[in-house]
């Protein structure tokens, strides 16, 4: 049997395995399909209908079962998600598991098109240290493009997204 | 591996919504790939992500495989799972599995064995016909 109490382990192994059987367009559409589109159907059911209200739900209820370190604020016209202890990536880091170069993709990988289809836009920031930051806009609302967050601390590989709906969508990859 | 599991993790059980991001993985490997390719996976993942239990369980032998099992299933919410140690064989005594029973509501019933079944899963369907799971050779 396979287990849920590893599974950040086994899915982050079976995005290399995507990969090694055909490219890195397959595992995005892993994610895309099976993850946005199949598991976390209800994720986007609640978005779409309830929009920022949906969101404040569903992080509210996955967050606190995997038991992340995490805050949501909603400000005026955007939702914003900050994650300072990501149990997922924290989870890799401490069993030392990395066979894709980046695992942390893949919440942008499904959050991308379920935001899309329910008419927002991402600003998101990572530094695959298990800290993350997103903001969701309904489309065509300005944004600055995103500045560091203090809490993205020196040193670290951080990726920046802006105006975002995919992985394909980054806008930068930085060493610090 | 120092403890029965390869990985760990903070928190003593898993969350149960990840067995539907297991079977929603299944389910896109065999529409993309086919299901030679969806065999193949599990085979692969068997022999290389959990390759750590392999060497334990060839190491530590039955004691190993009977801990392993213990402490999985006491990570897995709301399995219901006796594990029976003797001196040439463990038992899995499964009441509850925690994929199938819970959050999917489903059955499971298996036809072959010695490393080739087919497993079909399904609200209502008729009792395991114990005949249909192959004796291990």
């Amino acid at each position: 049997m396979i287990g849920c109490y590893d599974f950040c382990g086994h899915y982050e192994w079976t995005f290399q395995w995507l990969h090694d059987q055909r490219d890195d367009d397959l595992v995005h559409q892993f994610w895309d399909e099976a993850i946005g589109g199949d598991s976390q159907s209800h994720a986007s059911k609640l978005i779409r209908e309830k929009g920022f209200t949906g969101m404040g739900e569903y992080w509210a209820h996955t967050l606190a079962e995997e038991a992340a370190g995490y805050a949501t604020t909603q400000g005026d016209g955007v939702f914003r998600l900050d994650i300072n202890d990501c149990p997922s990536k924290g989870f890799l880091l401490r069993n030392n598991l990395e066979q894709y170069p980046d695992y942390c993709d893949h919440c942008i990988g499904w959050i991308g098109s379920v935001m899309e289809t329910a008419g927002f836009a991402i600003d998101h920031q990572h530094n695959h240290c298990g800290q993350c930051w997103w903001e969701f806009r309904r489309q065509g609302t300005p944004s600055d493009t995103p500045a560091k967050s203090p809490w993205l601390f020196r040193n670290f590989h951080t990726d920046t997204f802006h105006l975002a709906s995919g992985p394909k969508d980054k806008q930068s990859s930085s060493h610090d | 591996m120092t403890g029965p599991l390869p990985y760990t993790d903070t928190k003593s059980v898993g969350a149960a919504d990840f067995y539907f991001a297991i079977n929603a993985t299944f389910r896109f490997i065999r529409r993309q790939l086919g299901e030679a390719a969806l065999h193949q996976y599990w085979t692969d993942l068997g022999s290389r992500y959990f390759a750590p239990v392999s060497l334990h369980w060839k190491t530590g032998n039955i004691p190993a495989v009977a801990n392993y099992w213990r402490a999985f299933f006491a990570a897995e919410p709301g399995a219901e799972v006796t594990v029976t140690e003797a001196s040439d064989h463990v038992l899995l005594d499964v009441r509850v599995c925690p994929a199938i029973a819970q959050p999917a509501g489903l059955t499971v019933r298996v036809l072959g064995g010695n490393g080739s079944c087919h497993q079909t899963f399904a609200a209502t369907q008729a009792p395991q016909d114990l005949a249909d799971i192959r004796e291990a050779i």
